[in-house]
This record gives structure tokens, sequence and C-alpha cells, in this order.
């Protein structure tokens, strides 16, 4: 082994990368190379320095704290109380405003009487749905940026053609889609990403008389808004905020 | 699996690594601030992810190459939005030399401070895989899968992590002496 052979050599020596045989020519190189000895010297001190143990960080105090927090645990109690739907949801007071905003709106339209207790439990059931595609690995059956994948995909799985366009343009990307099951029906998930937020699209034949009137949900820091078009029921949900989820759905409603 | 298990797992398989995660956060931003922004969104995005990371795995790598990932895309962002001030200082770079270092110099004199901002002062590639070895104690093959580079890329960067540090910590011991 030469000198130029050790020095590439020292530092998997050092750090008990180095096989057997490797050692063995390092070694009897280093006993008879003046030159090297050095640098295995200061190789090792410098290890030695390193391995001080006042190096490693302290983790502040209040780290794990906002670990937990930050974890869905949120989202978690979302989908628990979605399991419990039947019962009267308790606490929800920016929910309640949206949607006394809705009935309002909707009594204002002529012949529009909502099925309340049906958008907002099937608002729920979006939101656990939205959840539950973000937790397990269960995000996308049809990974993909083009919609002339996804649509086909889609009609292949479903008795109806959802629409499915791409609005990278306008910062909603497309990134594929997925099948759910909402409202005791299959249903076409759309997934479009928002910088780093998911935004899922669900899309069914609306069965109703349609209602041009969007309703808008927020519930544990996830937005969701409603609306119908031709013949399809769209609900859109998501942790963006409400502004840009409004600039989505017009989006969608625009291209239709 | 519902969902109270998989978080109980997640916690049970994660929440340990906190103090790897940090460090490495902190070693790669600089600042405490930016580190606990940039572990919390590790933890957060590992959660999402969760379901892709087999039991049995290297759960600790898969970690960290998540955290590595999050402060890299933080440091490019703002790289891009404060194109005038490089965030990295490469001059360092050219000193290729081994320079083997009296080891007086790095025994008791080099304060704990002095060592961390020399460390500080490595280029970005070079202090990954420096803190990976030395501070989180990886194998070659684990920073490899960590930093997503090949085994000799990993072997030629600690060389040359381990060569400036040595540089650096001998001009601060000029600089005292001085």
């Amino acid at each position: 082994m030469n000198c130029e052979e050790c020095r590439e050599l020292i530092d998997p020596y050092i750090d008990n990368e180095l096989d057997v045989s490797a050692t063995i020519l390092l070694k009897s190189h280093l006993r008879e190379c003046p030159q090297c000895r050095p640098l295995l010297e200061s190789r090792k001190a410098l290890q030695t320095l390193l391995k001080r143990p006042e190096l490693q960080f302290e983790i502040p105090d209040t780290l794990r704290g906002k670990i937990r927090s930050a974890l869905p645990d949120a989202t978690v109690r979302a989908q628990h109380r979605s399991r419990t739907r039947s019962i009267i949801p308790w606490v929800f007071v920016p929910f309640a405003l949206a949607a006394a905003l809705a009935v309002v709106l909707a009594i204002l339209k002529p012949g529009g009487i909502p099925d309340r207790s049906r958008t907002n439990a099937l608002a729920e059931e979006v939101i656990s749905s939205h959840v539950r595609s973000l937790l397990a690995t269960h995000l996308l059956d049809v990974p993909s940026t083009d919609q002339h994948t996804v649509k086909p995909w889609f009609d292949g799985k479903l008795k109806f053609s959802p629409p499915v366009q791409d609005f990278a343009e306008h910062g909603f990307r497309l990134i594929g889609g997925r099948l759910d099951y909402l409202d005791g029906r299959e249903v076409a998930a759309v997934v479009y990403q928002r910088n780093k937020h998911i935004i899922n699209l669900f899309i069914w034949p609306s069965e109703s008389a349609p209602s041009a009137a969007a309703k808008g949900f927020t519930k544990d820091g996830f937005n969701v808004l409603h609306w119908e078009s031709d013949g399809f029921e769209f609900w859109a949900v998501s942790d963006v905020n409400a502004a840009d989820l409004k600039a989505f759905a017009t989006l969608e409603l625009n291209q239709s | 699996m519902n969902d109270e298990q998989t978080r109980a797992r997640f916690e049970r398989l994660l929440l340990p690594l906190l103090t790897d995660a940090y460090n490495l956060a902190r070693w790669l931003m600089k600042n405490q601030e930016d580190a606990e922004d940039m572990v919390q969104d590790s933890y957060v995005k590992a959660f999402r992810f969760f379901g892709g990371f087999h039991e049995g795995g290297n759960c600790r790598a898969w970690f960290l190459r998540i955290v590595r990932n999050t402060c890299y895309t933080s440091l490019e962002a703002r790289k891009l939005k404060e194109k005038e001030v490089p965030f990295e200082d490469y001059e360092y770079d050219v000193l290729e030399d081994p320079a083997p270092l009296p080891t007086a110099v790095l025994d008791k004199s080099a304060t704990i401070q002095g060592v961390r901002k020399a460390v500080e002062q490595l280029p970005a590639e070079f202090r990954e895989a420096l803190v990976l070895r030395e501070f989180e104690g990886l194998s070659y093959k684990e920073i490899a899968d960590v930093s997503g580079v090949p085994l000799g890329t990993v072997m030629s960067r600690l060389a040359r992590a381990r060569n400036q540090l040595q540089v650096i910590l001998l001009e601060q011991k000029k600089q005292e002496i001085l």
C-alpha cells in the first residue's frame, strides 16, 4: 500500500468500515510510514474531540409538547367523532355559524329547504375521509399529474364519469385520484396539491334538484366547500385557508 | 390497525428519536428556532408517511432522512429568497490537503464553542456527513441512505469534512495565539 491509498482509506479505517484484508495492509503501512502516522493520530484526536458529550445539543423543554400538539391529534378526534356521528356534534361554533349562514342563504332562495342534517353529516364524513386519506397509505390509487390518465382510470372504475382537470398553472396541481366511499356510495376522489397542502375533491352524481348556492363548512382547521354543478355533487376539503379553497372551487365551477 | 394503535406505534418508535432528530436539525440549520420548526415538521411528515414505513425497517435512518430532507427544503427555499447572501461559505472547499494536525492542538485547548463553530463552518454536505457519522453514529451505508448518495460519496465527504475541520481548528488556534 502506498501513502495515497493509505490516505484514501484512513477514514473508513477509523470508522470501522474497512474489510479485514484492507485493514491488515493499512496497519502494516502505518507501522512503516512516518508520513502517514501523524494523519492517523490527528484523525483519532479529532474523533476524541467530537466524542465530548457536551457537544450534544439539549432538547429545548417545550419541543416535546410542540410536537405532540403538532401531530394530527385533532384529526384523530375528528375521525372518532364521525364514528359517533348520530350523536349531535357538540362543540362546533364556526361550523354552526357557517351552517346558519348556509341555511339563511338557502331559505332566501326559492324552493330551497335544505336537508340540513344530511349536509352537516356529509360535511363531517367528507372531513373524516380527507383525514383518513392523509393518515393512511391510501391517498392515491392512481398517482398522476395528467388529467388524461386520471379521468379514464375513473371511467373504468365507476358508473359515472367525473370531470377531472389540472389547475397547476393556478397553483392547484392535480396529483392523482382514488376511489372512496361517501354517503353510502362509491365516489371519485380527485386529489390536488396546493403548496404543501392536499385538497380532496369528492365527486358523485347529484340526486337532488340542483342548488346553485355553494355551502362552506369549517371544523378542526379543515375547510369544506360543497356545490352542485352539471349533475354532480362536489365536495372539496382541505386544510388550506377558506379563500384558497374558494379560489379552487371557482376554477372547478368555471371549467364545467 | 386502527388509528389509536397507529398513533401508539408511531409514538413508541419515533418519539425516542427526538434527541437524534433535534441534533441533526440543529447542526444543519445552525440555530435553535429553525431546528425546532424542522423537527416539528418532520414529525408531522413522518406521521403522514408512517404507513409507508415497514416494521423491522431501519426506523432511525428512515426518520433522519425525513429530518434531513425537511431541513434541506427549508434551506433551499431560504437560499432562493436571499440570493445575494449565499448561505454556505465555500472558501474552505479548496483546501484539499489533509494537513495533519499536531494532536496537542486538539486535546484540551479546543473549547466546545470553538468546535461547534468549526463544524458549522463546514459546507452543508460535509457537515451533514460528519454529523451523521460522529454525532448520530450512523454507518456509511446508513448515511448513504439518509443523504441519498452513493457509498463512495459518503467516504469522500467524510474525509474532506475531517480535513477541513482540522484546518479550521488549527486556524482558530493560530488566532488565539496572535
